[in-house]
């Protein structure tokens, strides 16, 4: 049997079936009618993409700056390739995140996969840039980066957060993900720029760190909208 | 005017508050979102509280269709969304996706005749995924491009659920002696 011929078969059964009541639709008009107002669409994504990445940026430029920027003044030429490479992935980051806002966006890649970029471009750019053996202690300065990238990634995961509201997330958990690398991201280039530590493990372990954590919180925080959604609705 | 852009002429129309645009949406894609649900294994009762319940929503949230994007992407992701929340809401989501994604083919009716099938017998075998794939791309009539946008998959996973349907449906209509 050909395509063809199925498509005849699913159509005239699907041409057969009756559809709904008229008087369900006169029903379903009868209650939007009293809230039949004018509203205004979302801004254009390009708009919102700008203006999450710029303040993703911003934010991540204005915390390294009143840490001070050591690690930006420690760097050597090729080393600061590592702050025009990860902007190229807050890029990405954040169309997906703006492309969650709306229902039936084109989707360019999985929020999944995104991360896996994310983190697998982050180890094989440290590994490549930052060669300094290790020498002192590990944990103690490890896990001040760790905490100050999170720090930077909360208001950017905010941000993301506040626009994600205005729009209609269909897929909670694929919008934290996007959203928690986002902001993980933008937590790493402020590490880059403020921290002078370029020990190939510190930056490999803690900082990369920043981006699965951030992303941890991202899906947590669309756990808890879920629920809260669901509360709401069952109420 | 071609179907697509008189329905974005309409989504426009409905966003400044244009009731008789509204009620013409209601009235035009009333049947494909009822069809949709009723594909999935919903009762005729149920399909008609999702439907409301899209309707509902959409109205809600109409602000995030953009003027110029295709309407239906954007109104399957919207019921695809009402479904998935209705299962979940039953506490019975991963349970029925799994079941149905394992179940074993079901076999048509004794002596049944592919023509006096309905389309929810024809795609019944079908895993819920597929189901969702055929019911958008063959009977709705959308693109490639716009089944994947509203399912948030790529196009070549859609093509492939696709080929996949239609290697089950050719066996089992060829299985029923090809009878159309």
């Amino acid at each position: 049997m050909r395509d063809g011929e199925i498509d005849d078969i699913l159509k005239k059964a699907a041409d057969a079936r009756p559809g709904p009541d008229p008087a369900l639709l006169d029903r379903i008009a009868g209650s939007i009618q009293p809230g039949m107002r004018p509203v205004r669409p979302l801004p254009s994504a390009r708009a919102l993409e700008l203006l999450l990445y710029l303040a993703a940026l911003a934010i991540s430029v204005i915390v390294a700056a009143k840490l001070g920027l050591h690690g930006f003044a420690a760097m050597s030429g090729p080393q600061i390739l590592i702050l025009a490479a990860i902007p190229i992935l807050i890029a990405r980051a954040t169309v997906l995140t703006i492309g969650a806002m709306t229902p039936g966006s084109k989707a360019r890649e999985a929020p999944l996969t995104l991360f896996g970029i994310a983190c697998a471009s982050l180890v094989a750019l440290f590994a490549i840039l930052f060669r300094d053996p290790l020498s002192g202690p590990f944990v103690a300065p490890g896990l001040a980066c760790l905490s100050a990238g999170v720090i930077t990634a909360i208001p950017v995961g905010l941000a993301a957060w506040w626009l994600l509201h205005r729009g209609f997330v269909v897929n909670l958990a694929g919008a934290g993900l996007a959203a928690g690398t986002l902001a993980g991201l933008a937590g790493v280039v402020m590490l880059e720029l403020h921290c002078p530590n370029f020990q190939t493990a510190h930056v490999i372990v803690w900082h990369m760190a920043v981006v699965p954590v951030s992303a941890a919180l991202g899906l947590l925080a669309a756990k808890l909208v879920q629920i809260r959604r669901a509360h709401r609705r069952a109420g | 005017m071609h179907p697509d852009g008189e329905l974005e002429a309409l989504m426009a129309r409905y966003q400044e508050g244009d009731f008789t645009a509204a009620t013409a949406l209601i009235d035009r894609l009333s049947p494909r979102i009822h069809r949709f649900f009723a594909v999935q294994f919903t009762s005729r009762a149920s399909a008609d509280d999702l439907l409301q319940e899209t309707w509902l929503r959409i109205h809600e949230v109409r602000h995030t269709y953009r003027p110029g994007e295709p309407v239906l992407p954007w109104l399957y992701a919207i019921a695809r969304h009402i479904r998935v929340d209705h299962y979940r809401k039953a506490g019975r989501t991963s349970a029925r996706e799994t079941s149905l994604d394992e179940t074993p083919e079901i076999p048509a009716p004794h002596g049944a005749h592919a023509a006096a099938m309905t389309v929810e017998e024809l795609l019944a075998p079908l895993p819920p995924s597929q189901r969702e794939v055929v019911e958008m791309l063959k009977i709705a009539g959308m693109s490639l491009e716009e089944v994947a946008r509203a399912t948030s998959s790529s196009i070549g996973s859609v093509k492939q659920k696709a080929f996949r349907a239609y290697e089950k449906l050719r066996e089992r209509l060829g299985r029923m002696g090809g009878r159309s």
